[in-house]
């Protein structure tokens, strides 16, 4: 609860900050109220007290360590954009603020026990999205970008809000734990449920970006600007991720044969449309985003599964993704290609060592090689999916051997020379060099510590 | 724990020591781990127990348990690992990557994780140090690999972590019902002999792919050829050896319910493969690519071996493991010297060359006799052992497989011949230098002790074999 508030007010005093036109000092701000929010949720990760009660959100163990690696990526992710806010100083602000506020809905989401705040979290976290994927206001693809996720979106969220509705009329309360009690009791089982519980699915898988609800994804991640790309590829899957589990877990726990066989299907469907889409694409933030839809059909396994650790399972998975994804779009930023083209990152590990030493190390740990941290999310998530679902974990692993083919055409390029061409070094920025390190820390960590 | 950890020290400082420095450094951490591995020898020889060097005695949630050790065979593979890695730096020492930063860490690296795979006690930790491995050899390929190496290496690279993942999934499968991926605790897993197809089934695709048996064998002669000499040398010397080690160490005791089913599919298969790759060899006009065929047919012989599955042919398989490796060295060697003197591999570019260069003509019919199995050379033995077991299995399949010896005389003998008698047709050749002398030597007086006196190896695995195969026998009678 403290975090949250802390990033609210830290949020409203960069606004304030910003009318100073320093963006440096807004930066300071926004890191120290980040770091306090962190240090909070990190110190009472396993004894949440709660000083400031509140029934709509509960902080636990759950949400506090989802929670920390959203805000961990959140401060990495406004780092890496400081870059780009200083070009345009008299807006630095609103884009520390929006990505704070952002977070709060973030929290909001991960600490929600009933659905309106949950609905609430949702639209904190959407809003300030949808208008920073199109703050590159002369730029048609950003435009695009935006106005494509916000029609989604907003379609998603009216989806959502009619389901809630559905199953308002079913089990009569927004309480999850409620909600739980009620569907222990086959009485409830009417189709009001069934179609409300379908529809909050629908919205999910939505948010999240599976197929047959992704073709908003590689628009939006390839035309929005590339801290957005980021937030929304790490943070708000992570949120959404979170939810998601909580919801489908915890309320609708008690009717998984219902939902369970339609999320199979679709998480093959998922993974299948990602991979073979990715396979053809020559840009590169677009094959991180189908290459992303492959990553949420894996995710989706967790929720389908009923295993006890299924919770840190999708958090380990999350988190080596997240930093993965944070480690592409720094390298993205680096190369500074209008186009985006996959072609210009030709020769880039050669061009700057060390980027390009965390580029292959992300790329390889979403691949899933070990020792990676990517290796051990993604061995969490197939063996706790093995026990119920042996042959969906099968078809994970194929999947698995299709997009090491992408990621490995981006590998063996990123270190191939050409010799005609002279190499340019490329210098990159100190704030990105502290952002890469820690990205490949977290990679290298993440496994050793999932190991432990 | 200090057979790891030097290797992976050496790759460390290689990538801060100054250039001139690099190759004595490099030949320094490959003796340092020889000498230790042979002290780990003297302390061992001769018995079975098992020799623990890393175990914290806990288990993760995970059910990882960080298990390191040895027993007889792996301590076998490790000596024949850190034999073969300083004959690939000799051989190299006078090249120009032997002085590059990039490929003496990733040699070390490559050595500390074939060390790994090799003393790994834990399934997991198997899989890692397995996964590990292919890092090294790709990026080595990669970066001095011939012009057109890029495709090939993604077939490479996607054959292989593919034929992991089948692991992976066997693994994962076992690990469902076991307490822990300690090595103890997968084997005492009880299985119905369809599950255990499955199970043997991905492993087998693994270790078939890197081995490779046919039909899985498209990747390797494309990537040997491409590969440079040093990254050649480790596919084949070191890199194969583990999916054969694995094969028993991990699949048969692992799924031993399902080697009723499972022992004829990959006998005939390596049978084709023996028969059909020495057959391709023969034809060959690329010299490389006749040594690649022929590792093929080779080792399809020794995979035959271990399915078989009695104690004499799992010896002679090792012995055999430690045979090919030398003359895999040895060959590509050769292969290497040709084309690093003359700019070409084809066959028929060649000629005369034991005119020019005596030392080089003899020491290449050394080791194209040992390739061969002539009698004192340390084929001789490995090879017979393992038709004799394969003629007891089948005796049709052990003559088929014979053939292997023939045509393996043809095109030994077929590309010496064309290479190193007839007219001359180039003007100079530069005779051996003393590194490659070095390694030849050594390598022939290998060959022909281990002829002489293959005891040796038969006494120092065999107490380890008979613990396997007691086990095994174990668990498939419970079963019944």
């Amino acid at each position: 609860m403290e975090a949250l508030i802390i990033i609210f007010i830290t949020g409203l005093i960069s606004m304030f900050i910003a009318m100073t036109k320093k963006p440096f000092l807004v930066l300071i701000t926004a890191m120290i109220g980040l770091l306090t929010a962190i240090s909070s949720l990190v110190y009472q990760v396993n004894f949440p007290y709660e000083w400031l009660n509140y029934d709509g959100l509960k902080f636990d163990v759950f949400s506090n360590m989802y929670g920390i690696v959203a805000l961990v990526f959140g401060l990495l992710i406004i780092l890496v954009g400081y870059e780009t806010f200083k070009k345009e100083p008299e807006h630095t602000g609103e884009y520390i603020s929006l990505l704070l506020f952002s977070l709060c809905g973030v929290l909001c989401m991960l600490a929600f026990t009933d659905l309106f705040m949950f609905f609430l979290g949702l639209e904190i976290l959407s809003i300030p999205i949808y208008v920073m994927a199109g703050s590159r206001k002369k730029d048609l693809k950003s435009s695009e970008a935006s106005m494509k996720y916000f029609f989604t979106g907003a379609f998603a969220t009216g989806i959502l809000l009619f389901g809630i509705a559905w199953l308002y009329g079913a089990v009569g309360t927004f309480k999850i734990d409620e909600i739980a009690a009620a569907i222990q009791n086959p009485t409830t089982h009417s189709s009001l449920l069934y179609v409300g519980v379908m529809l909050i699915l629908a919205s999910f898988l939505f948010k999240v970006g599976a197929a047959p609800f992704h073709f908003w994804s590689p628009d939006v991640y390839g035309g929005s600007p590339n801290i957005v790309t980021a937030f929304m590829a790490a943070v708000v899957k992570l949120a959404a991720f979170g939810a998601f589990l909580k919801l489908f877990t915890v309320a609708f726990g008690g009717i998984h044969d219902f939902w369970a066989p339609a999320l199979v299907i679709l998480a093959i469907l998922t993974m299948f449309v990602g991979n073979l889409s990715a396979i053809r694409q020559t840009k590169f933030k677009r094959l991180i985003a189908y290459s992303s839809i492959t990553h949420v059909g894996y995710a989706l396994m967790t929720i389908i599964s009923s295993n006890m650790n299924n919770a840190f399972n999708l958090w380990t998975y999350l988190l080596a993704y997240g930093f993965s994804i944070i480690a592409l779009i720094v390298v993205s930023k680096i190369v500074d290609d209008e186009d985006d083209e996959l072609a210009s990152y030709k020769g880039f590990a050669r061009k700057n060592p060390f980027a390009g030493f965390v580029l292959i190390l992300a790329l390889l740990s979403l691949a899933g090689v070990p020792p990676l941290a990517g290796f051990f999310g993604k061995y969490l998530v197939f063996s706790s999916a093995f026990a119920d679902y042996p042959w969906l974990v099968i078809i994970a692993l194929v999947n698995s051997g299709i997009a090491i083919y992408y990621y490995l055409r981006m590998i063996s390029s990123s270190m191939s020379k050409d010799d005609n061409e002279e190499l340019e070094a490329y210098k990159i920025n100190p704030v990105y060099t502290v952002v890469l390190a820690i990205c490949a820390l977290g990679i290298l960590a993440g496994g050793v510590v999932a190991m432990l | 724990m200090e057979l790891l950890i030097i290797p992976l020290v050496f790759a460390l400082i290689a990538c801060f020591l100054p250039k001139q420095s690099l190759k004595y450094v490099s030949i320094a951490g490959a003796v340092t781990s020889l000498v230790v591995a042979l002290v780990h020898t003297l302390a061992y020889c001769g018995s079975s127990h098992y020799v623990s060097i890393f175990d914290p005695n806990h288990v993760t949630t995970f059910g990882l348990t960080f298990k390191m050790g040895y027993d007889g065979m792996s301590l076998f593979m490790v000596i024949l690992t850190n034999t073969i890695i300083p004959l690939i730096v000799l051989s190299n020492f006078k090249s120009e990557i032997a002085s590059n930063k990039k490929f003496v860490s990733m040699l070390f690296l490559m050595q500390f994780a074939l060390i790994g795979v090799f003393t790994s006690m834990d399934g997991m930790m198997f899989y890692i140090f397995w996964e590990i491995t292919l890092i090294p050899v790709f990026l080595i390929a990669l970066w001095f690999g011939a012009e057109e190496r890029k495709k090939i290496l993604t077939k490479f690279f996607i054959y292989t972590f593919v034929g992991s993942l089948a692991m992976l999934l066997s693994l994962i499968a076992l690990k469902s019902t076991a307490s822990s991926f300690s090595h103890a605790d997968l084997v005492a897993v009880q299985l119905t002999s369809q599950t255990a197809f499955w199970i043997m089934g991905g492993f087998f695709l693994a270790f078939a792919i890197k081995t490779p048996i046919f039909p899985f064998h498209t990747w390797q002669p494309d990537t040997y050829t491409v590969s440079p000499m040093v990254g050649t040398m480790l596919l084949s010397a070191l890199m194969l050896k583990m999916a054969l080690y694995g094969m028993v160490r991990w699949m048969i005791p692992l799924a031993p319910e399902a080697m009723e089913s499972m022992v004829p599919i990959v006998v005939i298969l390596s049978l084709i493969g023996i028969v059909y790759t020495a057959i391709l060899a023969i034809k060959q006009a690329d010299i490389k690519r006749i040594f690649a065929f022929a590792s093929i047919s080779h080792v399809g012989l020794i995979a035959a071996g271990i399915m078989v599955f009695t104690k004499d042919s799992v010896s002679a398989s090792f012995l055999q493991m430690f045979n090919h490796s030398l003359v895999a060295v040895g060959l590509f060697l050769c292969a290497g010297i040709l084309e690093q003197r003359l700019k070409t591999r084809n066959l028929y570019e060649l000629g005369g060359i034991a005119k020019l260069a005596p030392k080089f003509g003899f020491w290449f019919a050394v080791i194209g006799f040992a390739s061969v199995s002539v009698p004192f050379s340390s084929g001789f033995i490995g090879e017979f052992l393992l038709l004799k077991e394969l003629y007891q299995y089948e005796w049709i399949i052990g003559v088929l497989a014979g053939t292997t010896l023939v045509f393996g005389a043809v095109y030994t003998l077929r590309a010496y011949q064309l290479s190193m008698f007839g007219a001359p047709k180039h003007e100079s050749f530069i005779d051996l230098t003393w590194n490659e002398w070095i390694v030849f030597f050594v390598i022939g007086m290998l060959v022909l002790a281990i002829g002489l006196f293959p005891q040796v190896i038969f006494d120092f695995v065999g107490p380890s074999i008979d613990k396997l195969m007691e086990s095994v026998e174990l668990s498939k009678n419970i079963v019944e």
